[in-house]
């Protein structure tokens, strides 16, 4: 209960998109492509996760030639335990009809079903 | 690509846009704190595997965004819009006759206004609350929207007027005085003693509200809700300027006026005090004994403090706007004056009043604070002074470092001044524990 009131729906759709992978850094162009977020939603988002601890950052070490470097994102432990939990709250509340159709899409914004993460 | 994002991607002004964008988020970028400037990096960085046209255009915009609505650009963009929007108002043409001194002090007054909080921020640090960061809003506000007030009223009162009635009533009014011969502000020491005054009102602004001053967010709410009271019930009682000897009250007259006249004396002197009684006696709940005093008073005279000069600006920006738009707007004169018929020759008149009047707004500006400051810690002299310590330590009658008190009185029967703290708590003195 506690998770849901903290995470907004488009944060939770950050989460997921972040959680499926997370060891794995993402850039912030996959993160919205994987959220539908525009980057005017997305980064703030993504800096409140960092303020908090749960998201960490940084910057690629072999850029494309050409191109400049880019912001690499992940969960920390602490970011991968609060997304877990926040999403199996958010799955568990979700009618079951609902999330017979919303779970497992955990690409889905605005407060739509978002799968929760398998266990690590 | 969508068919609408190729053909927005075709348009020529998409292509002058997009460099336009970069060069705009990239200098807002620089106003981002330190540590907030990767991310802003980032968003560009990334912009780059964005498909081009409209996605990417779309995508820097959000981090334009992104920028504006962090806290510290927000509010340097809002501010510089303000100002903007002031010292546009504010800026004299040249056919004043001191534009020079006008533009001069507008100049000035926007400079200061942008330079002081980053010094304040270096000598006493960043805001401590929201209701900091909210009265430092307030005040900057009500310095902005006094500018181009002022400047209405400074070209009034020494401009040429309006026709034969204005002229007879001005020659009525003035005596001697040559119209059109002063047009053009207050020159240069009454715009040197008006920029004072506003930095003096800054500074203070800034270090009362900022986190080395240490003032716990009730002191600050307590002193600016009871200066807002003040500043209301001054405003009723002179919404057009202080003048005894021909008031110029719109909406009180008579006896009506003699309550608001004595509730503003009250008000004045008590409200100041009030603010420091319950600001000292909420902020010393939670420090240890010895401190207890020099928390009170360092509390109590601040929000006697910010008690005043809240109620000497509100009064001082509210008065001399209502008296500009009274000068420049029919609707407000007719709200002023409803059901009154008055002659043009007389509104003339009541606008030169007025306008003559409001420099008296400045007095209150300086007196009030120095009432407040001396409200606000007076009440401290009284609750300070304790009862005999029983081992004879210091906080006697006499005070540390004062002649020796008298001999420690008799107990009363009830042991009324003998209290130890617990029984302090107990009668309503909570905030020694």
């Amino acid at each position: 209960m506690k998770s849901r009131r903290e995470f907004s729906p488009q944060t939770l759709s950050v989460l997921a998109a972040l959680c499926e992978q997370p060891s794995r850094w993402q850039h912030g162009y996959a993160l919205a492509a994987a959220t539908s977020l525009k980057s005017g939603t997305l980064y703030p988002i993504l800096i409140r996760l960092a303020d908090r601890g749960l998201v960490e950052a940084c910057w690629q070490e072999e850029p494309q030639p050409g191109r400049p470097r880019r912001h690499l994102y992940r969960l920390t432990a602490d970011g991968l335990a609060s997304a877990t939990e926040a999403l199996n709250a958010r799955a568990r509340q979700q009618p079951a009809g609902r999330a017979a159709t919303g779970a497992g899409d955990a690409r889905q914004p605005r407060g739509r079903g978002v799968a929760a993460p398998a266990a690590q | 690509m969508s068919w609408l994002g190729r053909a927005v991607a075709r348009l020529n002004w998409l292509g002058r846009a997009t460099p336009r964008l970069n060069w705009l988020g990239r200098g807002a970028a620089r106003l981002m704190p330190g540590e907030r400037r990767d991310w802003a990096e980032a968003v560009w960085a990334e912009a780059q595997q964005v498909p081009p046209g409209w996605p990417r255009l779309a995508w820097r915009a959000g981090g334009v965004w992104m920028i504006a609505t962090q806290r510290r650009t927000g509010t340097l963009l809002l501010f510089a819009a303000a100002a903007g929007v002031a010292a546009w108002s504010a800026w004299p043409s040249p056919s004043v006759s001191d534009s020079a001194v006008e533009r001069a002090d507008v100049i000035a007054t926007v400079v200061l206004l942008a330079g002081l909080p980053l010094m304040a921020r270096q000598f006493f640090g960043p805001p401590d609350n929201r209701l900091a960061r909210w009265l430092r809003a307030g005040c900057y506000a009500a310095l902005l929207a006094f500018m181009p007030a002022r400047a209405v009223l400074e070209l009034f009162i020494g401009a040429v007027p309006r026709g034969g009635h204005d002229l007879h009533t001005f020659d009525v009014f003035e005596g001697h005085g040559v119209p059109g011969t002063v047009s053009g502000g207050l020159g240069v020491p009454g715009e040197v003693m008006i920029l004072l005054m506003t930095s003096c009102y800054v500074a203070a602004g800034l270090a009362l509200t900022a986190r080395r001053a240490q003032l716990a967010p009730a002191t600050l709410a307590v002193g600016a809700g009871a200066g807002l009271a003040l500043g209301a019930v001054m405003y009723a009682v002179a919404p057009l300027g202080f003048n005894v000897k021909f008031p110029n009250r719109p909406w009180l007259h008579g006896s009506a006026m003699v309550p608001f006249e004595v509730l503003a004396w009250v008000l004045l002197f008590c409200a100041p005090l009030a603010a420091g009684l319950v600001a000292g006696l909420r902020s010393a709940k939670s420090v240890p004994l010895e401190r207890v005093s020099a928390t009170r008073a360092r509390q109590g005279a601040a929000a006697g403090l910010v008690c005043s000069g809240v109620g000497a600006l509100f009064v001082t920006v509210a008065g001399t706007g209502t008296t500009a738009l009274l000068v420049k707007s029919a609707w407000v004169r007719s709200l002023l004056y409803h059901g009154q018929h008055l002659t043009a020759s007389a509104i003339y008149g009541r606008e030169l009043f007025a306008s003559q009047d409001v420099p008296i707004y400045g007095l209150t500006c300086v007196i009030f604070p120095i009432i407040g400051l001396v409200m606000g810690v007076c009440w401290v002299g009284y609750t300070n002074v304790p009862g005999p310590q029983p081992e004879g330590g210091p906080g006697g009658p006499g005070g540390p470092g004062g002649p020796p008190g008298p001999e420690p009185l008799p107990d009363p029967p009830d042991g009324g001044r003998d209290l130890e703290v617990p029984e302090l708590v107990g009668a309503g003195m909570g905030h020694l524990t």
